[in-house]
């Protein structure tokens, strides 16, 4: 089915440059350029052969250079579906990245792009209401980023009070995740 | 002297066009758990309402890319918590696939046991507090006393009554004795005894059909629009269950009907056909249950899984229905023995911005109505 699709992409979207990405274990993926995000997935939608007519998810991922955006489509109509990604590259550390939004194509896209801006720094152009929905409007950075720093104190609150924290075994449990190999020396009970 | 008769029209203008902005929750006892919806009122009737999240947010899937894969079960109990048992098989399921472990046929069974007594406890919930945003007190001491009976079996599995951590990779990690399972085949008739009750008493008031019928109707174009699963689906009258759909566990081999709304009392997908459709597949999950107890075979409880888990490189989306709707775990990989990234899609984090479409024109009681008819856990909205 995926190359299928890969061939209507590139047939109905012209520059998508849509490309399978096979995978030996779990589900296979398809690549296209994020510039042509809301054209494909209206072909999706509206095409007689795959009619795509769910939104599942939309996810990032934090990769060094990039951040790869994921929709998860589905069809309630032949039981498919259908993981749909995008590369965008990363320009500054902190910097967030654009792309365009697809809330006229799904309504469902709504909330999952304002979670993925929450989350992974992702801004979707064109999003009707667009902030955050999980974390306080004034927080700070994006936390599912790989490179995030929990703030020690947000609006004169302390995030971590050293009374609550179990220094001792965070780190001792850590430290043991780091060094052993050797499954048998893992026992993850009480220290002595 | 104020002349009145003068200043009438304007007055009464002035009145109408007023919106009168009111908080309900977070901690509202209507909106189960800590949802705050901002709606604007004129009189009686929303104008508007705006769904605000994150009061419950905890950030579980950054905590589980600093956890081994054994280690996240706990805390996917703690997304939905009236529904732990299905949330961890669906986190199984998807390190299983990406293993290629084989389950024991027993652990199979085993789990569509807990899974479907999972789906009647939830169940049971919505059906008490569901008569409670709308009224009726004495339904939820009815609904408790059942889900009581399911817990204790649970506790004597596990030995945990809310957040089980009982199903493992790979299978189960404790054995169920022919005791249990007499009590479960024992609770069963008890249930379907009651559950026909329950259904007359509270399907069948004239005032709760009053309240519920033709009241936050989601026709078909919209749920699939906002992407509705589970029961929300199913109310509006399409025939989806992924346990029909696309099998996991035994469901292949089991005999159950899916139900649908079909707007016995009102429109197709109002509030009155998601009450039903639940309530009905509670005897559909009894159903599932009698089968697996005839068939249960003996053998071991869990298969062959490495003692540190190390999934291959590569992704997955895997869907699971929950009594709340469809579960998706997004598993990225990059060959460690942590999860690289780890996405929950909440079927009720969908359900939750359907409200924002629904609210407009209705009475307050009515939008109380809607939200319960949801089935909404915050702490799987909210993750």
């Amino acid at each position: 089915m995926h190359k299928e699709i890969v061939e209507f992409l590139n047939a109905q979207v012209p520059g998508c440059e849509a490309t399978l990405v096979e995978a030996e274990v779990g589900d296979s993926t398809i690549f296209i350029q994020p510039s042509h995000i809301k054209a494909a997935s209206l072909a999706l939608r509206d095409s007689e052969k795959f009619q795509m007519n769910v939104l599942q998810v939309i996810t990032g991922c934090d990769y060094e250079d990039r951040i790869e955006v994921s929709y998860i489509l589905a069809s309630f109509i032949f039981n498919t579906e259908l993981i749909l990604k995008v590369k965008l590259p990363k320009t500054d550390k902190d910097a967030t990245v654009q792309i365009d939004s697809i809330v006229e194509v799904w309504t469902a896209a709504d909330f999952q792009e304002r979670e993925c801006y929450d989350m992974i720094g992702v801004v979707f152009d064109g999003h009707p209401d667009f902030r955050r929905i999980l974390c306080p409007e004034d927080w700070k950075g994006y936390p599912l980023r790989k490179d995030y720093v929990v703030e020690e104190v947000y609006n004169g609150m302390v995030v971590n009070p050293e009374n609550k924290m179990n220094h001792e075994d965070h780190y001792f449990y850590k430290k043991i995740q780091e060094e052993q190999e050797d499954p048998k020396k893992v026992t993850f009970s009480w220290k002595d | 002297m104020i002349d009145l008769q003068a200043e009438t029209p304007e007055k009464t203008e002035k009145i109408k066009s007023d919106l009168l902005t009111v908080n309900m929750g977070p901690q509202h006892p209507a909106t189960h758990g800590v949802l705050r919806v901002e709606i604007k009122t004129d009189s009686e009737i929303v104008a508007e309402a705006t769904p605000y999240l994150g009061y419950l947010h905890r950030c579980m899937e950054k905590h589980s890319e600093n956890l081994d894969y054994r280690g996240v079960i706990p805390f996917v109990d703690r997304m939905d918590y009236l529904g732990s048992m299905s949330m961890e098989w669906g986190y199984a399921l998807t390190i299983e696939k990406m293993l290629g472990t084989e389950v024991p046929r027993r652990a199979e069974y085993i789990r569509t046991i807990v899974g479907e007594l999972q789906r009647v406890a939830s169940h049971l919930m919505f059906f008490g507090t569901y008569a409670i945003d709308l009224g009726a007190f004495s339904p939820f001491l009815y609904a408790f006393q059942d889900r009581e009976d399911i817990l204790r079996i649970f506790e004597e599995l596990s030995g945990a009554r809310l957040l089980y951590n009982y199903i493992w990779i790979g299978g189960v990690w404790n054995d169920i004795n022919d005791d249990q399972l007499r009590r479960i085949a024992k609770f069963c008739d008890t249930m379907e005894e009651n559950l026909k009750k329950y259904h007359t008493l509270v399907g069948g008031n004239a005032i709760f059909i009053g309240r519920t019928a033709n009241v936050g109707v989601i026709s078909e174009e919209m749920a699939y629009r906002y992407g509705a699963t589970g029961p929300v689906l199913r109310g509006s009258g399409i025939d989806w269950d992924l346990r029909k759909k696309r099998p996991y566990g035994l469901y292949e081999e089991l005999d159950f009907d899916v139900i649908v709304g079909k707007g016995e009392k009102g429109q197709v997908g109002d509030c009155w056909d998601r009450y039903q459709v639940r309530v009905l597949e509670m005897f559909e999950s009894i159903k599932i249950i009698r089968q697996c107890l005839d068939g249960i075979e003996e053998g071991p409880i869990i298969g062959k899984v490495p003692k540190i888990i190390k999934v291959p490189a590569g992704e997955i989306y895997m869907r699971t229905e929950c009594p709340r709707g469809e579960l998706g775990y997004h598993l990225i990989s990059d060959g460690g023995k942590t999860p690289y990234r780890l996405k929950v899609k909440s079927s009720c984090f969908t359900h939750v911005s359907m409200l924002g479409e629904m609210a407009p024109g209705q009475m307050i009681a009515d939008f109380v109505a809607s939200i319960g008819s949801i089935d909404i856990v915050l702490g799987e909205v909210d993750r």
